[in-house]
């Protein structure tokens, strides 16, 4: 097989050489690509297992749809998260519960919600994140997790999830102010203190 | 009211960036898995469909070439003789038949079918 493939080259160009037959492209897609659907999967499933799924049938329908691919019209980071949102839209779907809340995990101190934050450990706030996450709807949650932890613009996340900008603003905003009341109404339990 | 809303704002920025900075990451064999697959999946490079069959491709079909000519010719002088007889009387050197047999059979007495 041959290895010729760029590492600085365009996603597009590097799936033109994959579709050519270079391997060494497909598996520098792999190292671009796979993290960042595994981060926004595993955030919006909570689940690693399921988004370890998620991320090898989006890696998959890529090669396939890869001597299809028109150089110029999408991006392919664009194209692989529309696959992966699809994907974890079925998956939410298919599950008839929210995912669980575990915020019991989360120190328990009282005192101001801000220096309580201050003194939790970094994986602490991620853990009560994430359990917050689980609270939303799941297009608030999908379009939270693009907008303010993979930090994709609007239009992006827009073409993403098949809407209109302004569908986005309204759905981050509302996502926003839901993972503010899932915080607030836990807060003994995280530890904020009474507020 | 105002206090509490800048509070939250600030406990989910905060959290935010502890998401960011906690970013759930793919293993290391998962990741070499893919990159597995992506070698499987890749088609057979280009190069390697251009070259292996035509190097050898052409030799093979050159002897079919050659055949393919002699037939045609074969076929061609067939249909001339069938609606042209004439033509080939005409360019060939044997004047006319008893001439051309007399050649083939010398001893033989082929005046006698002229008469």
């Amino acid at each position: 097989m041959d290895q010729t493939a760029d590492t600085d080259a365009p996603d597009d160009a590097l799936l033109v050489a994959f579709a050519n037959g270079d391997g060494a492209a497909g598996q520098i897609l792999v190292n671009r690509l796979a993290p960042r659907l595994f981060g926004y999967a595993a955030r919006v499933l909570g689940d690693h297992a399921e988004a370890e799924d998620v991320v090898q049938d989006t890696m998959m329908r890529l090669w396939k749809m890869a001597p299809d691919w028109r150089q110029g019209e999408a991006q392919v980071s664009t194209w692989a998260y529309r696959v992966a949102v699809n994907l974890c839209t079925d998956r939410l779907r298919r599950r008839k519960t929210r995912g669980h809340v575990d915020l019991e995990s989360v120190a328990e101190p009282e005192a101001d919600m801000q220096s309580v934050v201050e003194r939790m450990t970094e994986n602490d706030r991620a853990d009560a994140l994430q359990a917050a996450l689980d609270t939303l709807p799941e297009r608030q949650r999908q379009a939270v997790v693009l907008r303010h932890l993979e930090e994709l613009s609007n239009p992006e996340i827009a073409s993403i999830m098949d809407i209109g900008v302004e569908a986005v603003e309204s759905l981050t905003a509302r996502g926003k102010r839901a993972l503010k009341a899932a915080l607030s109404t836990r807060r003994e339990e995280l530890g904020y203190g009474h507020g | 009211m105002d206090d509490k809303r800048d509070e939250d704002d600030a406990v989910l920025t905060t959290l935010f960036e502890a998401g960011k900075s906690q970013t759930p990451a793919p293993s290391a064999a998962f990741l070499a898995r893919l990159a597995a697959e992506a070698e499987t999946a890749a088609p057979n490079p280009v190069s390697d469909r251009a070259t292996v069959p035509t190097s050898g491709a052409f030799e093979r079909f050159k002897g079919w070439f050659a055949l393919s000519g002699l037939s045609s010719a074969a076929a061609i002088g067939v249909w001339i003789g069938f609606i042209a007889p004439d033509l080939i009387t005409a360019v060939s050197p044997l004047t006319d038949d008893v001439t051309a047999l007399s050649a083939f059979l010398p001893g033989y007495d082929l005046s006698a079918l002229s008469e």
